[in-house]
């Protein structure tokens, strides 16, 4: 297994390399070009041909390295971790001409281990992407902070999981982005107790709930009960439970967010 | 006067947004590149003086940065009107979440009008229309677009399973019940419809509607599991067939509990859109109370 600080390090050395190899060339063929007009005679124009025909090649080369780390993602949702893995790896070893496509590598560790449930690794994976310039890559930092933000809530770290929820308040979400935003805001409001906050706008997050993949509902709706429980709206919160069993059982919904089996043991 | 053509017309959008062949802007480029050396060679070997020469080889350099520079812009424009085009099937994607079909069906309107960039994005678009035009229950036209995207557009299993099921259901809605069941069949000799809930979905709403109410209650209860943990709050259509499928078996009392539990999950208009054939449970059953915070 790829050590995530060993990953750290070499991503951040390979940007190095790759954006000095770009600012070389490119210096290069400004200087092929500039070169005889300003007095220097030479043939340039074969050196720049030169200059050209390595941009080409390491841009070649780059898109492999692209093409080998886009197939992580489906390999990720197959639960094909070992060659997801091993894609990564050959990802990040390979070089590349753009910082892009080391970044979107890099993310797609911090999604392999989020989902091998090796929240602090994640979490670092995700802060280290969040670290660069990202540019017009708004969509991977949304899913870095997601990332980072659940990963702090399964550590207990809850104020670094709030600081990457507040970060996220700056995006405009996409409707699954902003489903996942949902039950990360529920687990956090369950675990601080602060019930009043998890029932507000309830009608708003139950439809919202309709949308989600079935555990994620499932677990949403239950956290709402819990609230209801919590505040006495019985009335309210078995309806809301009624909801989450009819779409999961309870050992399955509870886990990982221990205590939340209790509510599934109160009367009616 | 010309007017205007109907609203999601089949035919119309299937022809306006065929991808136009594209521009083979990396021929191009290779043919500059040589077109560049040939020049500079020529150039090299004329009998001019140093100095034009020279002039000559700045003027073919930069026409050469020019040159590559305008092919990369040509190529950041093609990929940002691709973007756009993305961006724009995955909102008609969250308006039909949202049950926003007005909203989806001007968005599919003005992106299957002109020549889709990526057929990726057109089949999703396809996908999308025929899922609008089923809830305006313009079944026959539904029907047609999945015939389209399935003869027409290569698909991965996954969504040809997707698509099958989807053509099926419009089958069963307009009450073509000959090729609805010869569908059926197709989609249950597939590796994918061994473990479907998609497909033991139509199967129940098949047997409900020819009024075969045992086997739809025999199939929901077999593959009730199966259809929880694929379909999430779509279970609640299982459980609204079931309890037509009750009530038709004259069950009053499991009848009632599936009635109950399909109007938990999902609000009675909008099972009674999706399933006509419940509409007489309305009269003889309570559907679970929603609480008045989310009334």
């Amino acid at each position: 297994m790829l050590p995530v600080d060993v990953a750290i390090t070499r991503f951040r050395r390979d940007l190095t390399i790759a954006a000095l190899v770009r600012i070389s060339l490119l210096a290069a063929a400004m200087f092929c070009v500039l070169a005889e007009p300003f007095g220097l005679h030479q043939d340039w124009m074969y050196v720049l041909l030169v200059v050209g025909g390595i941009w080409v090649l390491l841009s070649y080369r780059s898109m492999q390295g692209t093409r080998i780390a886009a197939d992580s993602p489906s390999l990720i949702a197959a639960g094909e971790f070992e060659r997801a893995e091993s894609h990564i790896d050959a990802s990040l070893r390979s070089f590349s001409l753009f910082r892009n496509a080391k970044i979107l590598s890099l993310h797609h560790l911090a999604v392999l281990r989020h989902a091998q449930q090796r929240w602090r690794e994640s979490a670092l994976l995700s802060q280290a992407v969040l670290s660069q310039k990202l540019g017009n890559m708004q969509g991977l930092a949304r899913n870095s902070l997601l990332l980072l933000a659940d990963s702090m809530l399964q550590v207990g770290d809850l104020r670094g999981a709030f600081t990457a929820m507040t970060r996220l308040y700056r995006y405009r979400l996409s409707l699954g982005e902003a489903l996942v935003l949902q039950l990360l805001q529920l687990d956090y409001g369950w675990r601080i107790g602060a019930w009043e906050s998890v029932l507000q706008g309830i009608g708003g997050k139950v439809q919202m709930c309709e949308l989600m993949p079935r555990l994620n509902a499932a677990k949403s709706q239950a956290l709402l009960a819990a609230a209801a429980f919590k505040t006495n709206r019985i009335e309210l919160a078995r309806w809301l439970r009624r909801r989450a069993q009819l779409l999961a059982d309870p050992q399955e919904i509870a886990a990982g967010l221990p205590g939340l089996e209790e509510i599934f043991r109160l009367p009616g | 006067m010309e007017s205007s053509p109907p609203f999601l017309d089949v035919p119309t959008l299937l022809e306006a947004s065929e991808p136009r062949p594209r521009t083979p802007w990396l021929h191009f480029l290779i043919g500059g590149f040589v077109l560049t050396i040939v020049l500079s060679w020529l150039v090299g070997r004329s009998s001019q003086s140093a100095q034009t020469q020279d002039m000559l080889e700045s003027v073919i350099a930069f026409g050469l940065m020019g040159f590559v520079a305008s092919i990369t812009l040509t190529g950041f424009l093609g990929v940002r009107r691709a973007r756009a085009e993305q961006a724009a099937v995955g909102a008609v994607d969250e308006l039909i979440q949202l049950r926003r079909w007005p909203e989806a069906g001007l968005l599919l309107q003005s992106l299957l009008s002109r020549p889709a960039r990526s057929p990726l994005a057109r089949a999703q678009a396809l996908l999308f229309l025929a899922l609008v035009l089923a809830r305006y229950h313009r079944f026959e036209d539904s029907v047609s677009v999945h015939d389209y995207i399935l003869d027409e557009i290569p698909l991965d299993d996954a969504t040809d399973h997707v698509v099958r099921l989807g053509r099926a259901m419009a089958m069963l809605r307009e009450d073509n019940l000959l090729d609805a069941d010869r569908a059926i069949s197709e989609l249950r000799r597939t590796s994918r419809g061994v473990d479907s809930a998609g497909l033991a979905l139509v199967e129940i709403y098949r047997d409900v509607k020819t009024g075969h109410p045992a086997e739809a209650v025999e199939m929901f209860e077999k593959r009730r599991d199966v259809l929880r943990r694929q379909l999430g709050h779509r279970v609640a259509d299982g459980w609204a067939l079931a309890a037509r499928a009750y009530d038709l078996l004259d069950r009053p009392g499991d009848a009632q509990a599936a009635y109950e539990n399909a109007t938990v999950l999902m609000p009675l208009a909008e099972l009674t859109r999706r399933y006509p054939e419940i509409n007489p449970l309305a009269s003889k059953y309570k559907p679970a109370p929603a609480p008045a915070e989310v009334a």
